[in-house]
């Protein structure tokens, strides 16, 4: 074997450097002829200037990626902390006071279980696939109780963070925090008489099956309506080239809920009382208009979480323009709603409606939700509008015509202003917008060209007809499945309380109920000590009250004897 | 009315406190720094030239860390309520914020100090990990709570003449659930930012794992309350859920940051547990503490103290910590030295005595001269008639009429029921 030669150059490089490969490096990209010396210095003054762009490229890319997990962190707090804390007021207002403190509870309990479920089963149900492969179509399939998100977590590269930025913790966190609300909607409809364990069983269910396949469908990157699934056809979404545009949920976070509440509310029957014997309604007013208003009010402020919040991203330009225009929007339509159903309720019947106004504004935020980031400002008072129109008459409908009791309108709020928030962006989705959250890709060419936007611009109509499909197959699915599972615990006879209890009131002792039931049970149990409100205890959650719920702390065994 | 303004009271008194002896005590490395306690910036002076918990002179150290001491603080007004005179109850909110816990959070926190982790100096090469508090915060305020309870006595009538407890139910359980949601929302500031930067791909990991570990916990440590209440007592338990879930928080406060999901569900499950077992001990021992603030917060932040040194895994202690020496990680993961877990208890002892042996010696001297306790006459009526001037109702209950929306609710329709109702009778 004969050694290459060694040049002049190299040799005296290597006398300064003492490394034969750096040597040769430097000496093809630098003539050396005039002094080595000269050339190692250039060489290196070069490679140390490559190190530090790299170096503030890294920590750029680091801050950018850290401030979008602030962000999304941030806005996962804002949807659980005040949202779920305004539901539960809203929906303990909205009732009477003999059921407020299991309504508290049932709220409570459901963010609890939907996080165990939604760890355990619902967010590998909804996003898992394995890194640098595909999930199928219809559901996820890897990444159960956070095995990948472990390992997702766990290899820093900040110029590549491969799954890190939406398969990381944040992600789980904000995506565990739409799914809280979804599952939490259903407590309002079915309140004041539903069992227990229905309700626990139910809120497991919805947040480990239900939720996050829809979810899956509609935004994992591999769902089949997802406006995300441009990976395989040349760069365009797998339904009609376009998926559906449900920017923060009204689809999958809405019409699931309302849909549930639907079911569970049609097939639990109507509270005692509601309906008599001629089918006229009774009214049954809930018993504290503050907590109704207050929880309103947090459930806004928590919103500004929920819609802008699912942009996930807002370390750039484009991602903040965004966020903003969507909190704009949000607000814009929720103040008309708010506005409109003040004034339609006042050319009704002459009164200014608080509670009405309430869910009115909530009717609003629910319906932007879809469109947030593709409408102008204008088009989210439009929305508003709407919304309350469709608000008014989908309560009446519900109550009047399926005679469906659903004591805190969770139906026509979420099921039907959801509904309408989903057409809306089929209606009046701006090009340029469309454009910059959902990519520049139409039927082979850009958006603008294929007409890939609202009709009321002048659009082809394939997203107007990818929102009717996917509200057509989240009425299907969550109808199937909700419908089926309340139906079993009916027919189990585990669905509703029991009539004594429901009259007196949900919360007051289970063991009232016990003594009388139906006379099969064995020699009344001993009452048991129990607080009216301590460790061990269901009573009033007021001591005093003026409905006709009796006394707490103490048994009423005399109920059942009247 | 007595109890909301003694919460409003600790946060203001912490802040003057914290400003003027706290912050120093706790943080201050001035010419000597000493292991114990610290010795600059006191009244904040030479901010700009002294490490202050991430940096010097970073005004949001100070406000972060008061936010802190403000919960330590507030923690034993739950113990104490209804039967504590407001003197004593002002002096020991300025004693604990001013001193008892910045000496523990120097300890734990500040690098000079002698017994925790990012120490210049750790115990035994390794040190005492507690990320937002279990030790530093609940346990002093838990403990401060009970040594407090014990010495001033159970509410009149809480215990009958055989000794039995009798239940005292709270006047609303809205509020209740209010405050355990709105706390649920405040942890999420308590436990993630206590990492203190984001700004790294390695933090944004911490602060986001902190983040789920949190939720997890609450939620696991809610359902296991939820079904040991259901199991003992077969009745579904509203203000179980609510503790469980604040111990499961209390119990991942420590460690949130170090261990895995599927280890904190596990954490918030025996929090729950060990919680209800406390309360039980409590009544057998007849101390009275209303809110359970002793189970919750000591019995609770002693478990998460405990935990962190079972299964802290050591990738995450790197990520946290830069630190990356062998074996010193949690005693269940293989081959661990075991020394954390020994730094951990020695961390429970360390803050045990110290608390411990100064609010003993506090309450004490109230005591002795008693002061501490207030009159029979003025617990039978109620604080807020005899001390506040009034209810904190207008008309003295918060009773709410069966009202249709548009009437104006707050407008009381009947008195309030006693608020002692004695169960067996």
């Amino acid at each position: 074997m004969s050694v290459p030669a060694i040049s002049s150059c190299e040799q005296e490089v290597y006398n300064l450097v003492s490394d034969w490969n750096l040597a040769a490096t430097i000496c093809k990209k630098y003539d050396c002829g005039v002094s080595a010396s000269v050339c190692v210095l250039t060489y290196l003054a070069k490679r140390e200037r490559e190190l530090s762009l790299d170096f503030s490229q890294t920590a750029r890319a680091e801050v950018a990626i850290s401030l979008d997990v602030a962000y999304v962190l941030f806005s996962a707090y804002l949807v659980f902390g005040p949202m779920q804390l305004g539901f539960t007021l809203l929906c303990a207002g909205a009732i009477r006071s003999k059921n407020s403190m299991n309504v508290l509870m049932k709220n409570i309990l459901d963010a609890c279980t939907c996080a165990i479920g939604f760890y355990l089963f619902g967010y590998a149900f909804s996003y898992g696939h394995k890194s640098h492969k595909t999930s199928n179509a219809f559901i996820g399939d890897w990444n159960f109780a956070h095995s990948y998100t472990t390992d997702v977590s766990s290899d820093p590269d900040p110029v590549a963070p491969g799954d890190f930025p939406t398969q990381g913790w944040h992600a789980w966190l904000f995506q565990w925090s739409l799914c809280a609300v979804a599952t939490t909607i259903v407590s309002g409809a079915v309140a004041e008489r539903c069992t227990f364990g229905a309700y626990l069983a139910y809120s497991f269910f919805i947040s480990s099956f239900v939720y996050p396949v829809v979810a899956h469908w509609v935004w994992s990157p591999d769902g089949w309506l997802s406006a995300f699934n441009t990976g395989a056809r040349g760069g365009y979404a797998r339904i009609l080239r376009t998926g559906a545009i449900d920017f923060a949920g009204a689809g999958v976070v809405h019409m699931t809920g309302g849909m549930a509440a639907l079911m569970g509310a049609w097939i639990i029957g109507p509270r005692i009382g509601r309906f008599d014997a001629s089918g006229k309604v009774n009214e049954m007013k809930g018993h504290s208009a503050t907590l109704v208003v207050m929880g309103t009010l947090l459930l806004w402020f928590g919103y500004y979480g929920f819609a802008p919040g699912a942009n996930l991203t807002i370390a750039t330009m484009s991602g903040a323009v965004v966020v903003s225009r969507v909190a704009v929007n949000t607000t814009l339509s929720a103040a008309t709603a708010g506005l409109t159903t003040l004034f339609v309720r006042y050319f009704q019947s002459a009164t200014w409606d608080t509670v009405l106004v309430c869910s009115g504004c909530l009717g609003g935020l629910v319906s932007i939700t879809a469109g947030c980031a593709v409408v102008e400002p204008w088009a989210a008072v439009l929305c508003g509008l709407g919304a309350a129109v469709v608000f008014i008459s989908s309560e009446y409908m519900v109550l009047y015509k399926m005679k469906i009791d659903d004591p805190v309108s969770a139906v026509a709020l979420h099921l039907f202003c959801g509904l309408w928030g989903l057409i809306f962006p089929g209606l009046l989705a701006k090009p340029h917008y469309v454009l910059g959250v959902y990519g520049d890709n139409g039927f082979g060419t850009t958006v603008k060209a294929a007409g890939k936007y609202g009709i009321l611009y002048g659009g082809h109509g394939q997203v107007l007809l990818c929102q009717f499909i996917e509200a057509l197959v989240i009425c299907a699915w969550v109808g199937t499945m909700m419908g089926a599972f309340f139906y079993i615990f009916k027919v189990a006879k585990q669905l509703r309380v029991h009539v004594d209890q429901e009259l007196a009131g949900l919360d007051v002792t289970k063991q009232v109920v016990d003594q009388y039931d139906g006379g099969g049970s064995t020699a009344p149990q001993q009452p048991m000590e129990r607080a009216a409100f301590g460790p061990g205890a269901t009573t009033s959650a007021f001591y005093s009250n003026g409905d006709d719920a009796g006394s707490y702390g103490r048994m009423r065994p005399e109920l059942g004897r009247e | 009315m007595n109890i909301l303004l003694q919460t409003i009271l600790d946060a203001a008194a912490a802040g003057i406190m914290w400003y003027c002896v706290g912050f120093g005590f706790a943080f201050g490395q001035g010419e000597n720094p000493n292991k114990f306690i610290g010795d600059a910036m006191f009244g904040l002076a030479r901010y700009s030239t002294h490490y202050t918990g991430s940096g010097t002179g970073r005004w949001t150290d100070f406000f972060f860390q008061w936010a802190f001491c403000a919960t330590a603080a507030t923690i034993p007004a739950g113990a104490v309520a209804e039967r504590f005179n407001f003197n004593a109850y002002l002096g020991y909110s300025m004693f604990i914020a001013g001193f008892v816990y910045p000496v523990v959070a120097h300890w734990a926190w500040c690098p000079q100090g002698w017994l925790g982790f990012a120490t210049v100096k750790p115990l035994l090469d390794t040190g005492y990990i507690d990320f937002a508090g279990s030790g530093v915060i609940h346990m002093t305020g838990g403990l401060a709570g009970l040594i407090g309870a014990a010495m001033v006595g159970p509410r009149l009538g809480r215990f009958d003449a055989d000794g039995n407890p009798v239940e005292m139910p709270g006047h609303s359980a809205i509020l209740v659930v209010l405050g355990t949601v709105l706390l649920w929302f405040g942890w999420y500031g308590f436990n993630p930012t206590s990492m203190l930067a984001i700004d790294t791909y390695a933090y944004a990991n911490v602060v986001g794992r902190s983040a789920v570990t949190t939720t997890l916990s609450g939620a696991a440590g809610g359902i296991a309350c939820l079904l040991g209440g259901f199991i003992r007592r077969r009745g579904w338990d509203l203000v179980g859920l609510c503790n469980g879930i604040l111990c499961g928080f209390v119990a991942i406060t420590a460690c949130c940051h170090v261990v895995e999901p599927w280890a904190a569900i596990i954490c918030g499950v025996v929090a729950g547990i060990w919680f209800d077992f406390l309360c039980w001990v409590l009544l057998k021992l007849k101390i009275d503490d209303p809110l359970s603030a002793g189970p919750m917060h000591f019995g609770t932040g002693m478990w998460g103290v405990f935990f962190t040194g079972l299964l802290a895994k050591q990738e995450y202690i790197t990520e946290a910590y830069n630190r990356t020496e062998d074996k010193m990680y949690g005693a269940f993961y293989p081959h661990s030295n075991g020394k954390l877990l020994a730094c951990q208890i020695i961390g429970i002892l360390a803050i045990i005595g110290w608390v411990g042996g100064t609010m003993t010696i506090f309450f004490g001297i109230f005591k002795f001269f008693g002061a501490l306790r207030i009159p029979p006459e003025v617990e039978e009526m109620g604080l807020d008639r005899s001390k506040h001037g009034g209810s904190a109702y207008n008309g003295g209950g918060m009773g709410v009429s069966p009202s249709a929306p548009g009437n104006d609710v707050m407008r009381n329709q009947q008195q309030p029921s006693i608020k002692v109702l004695p169960m067996n009778g």
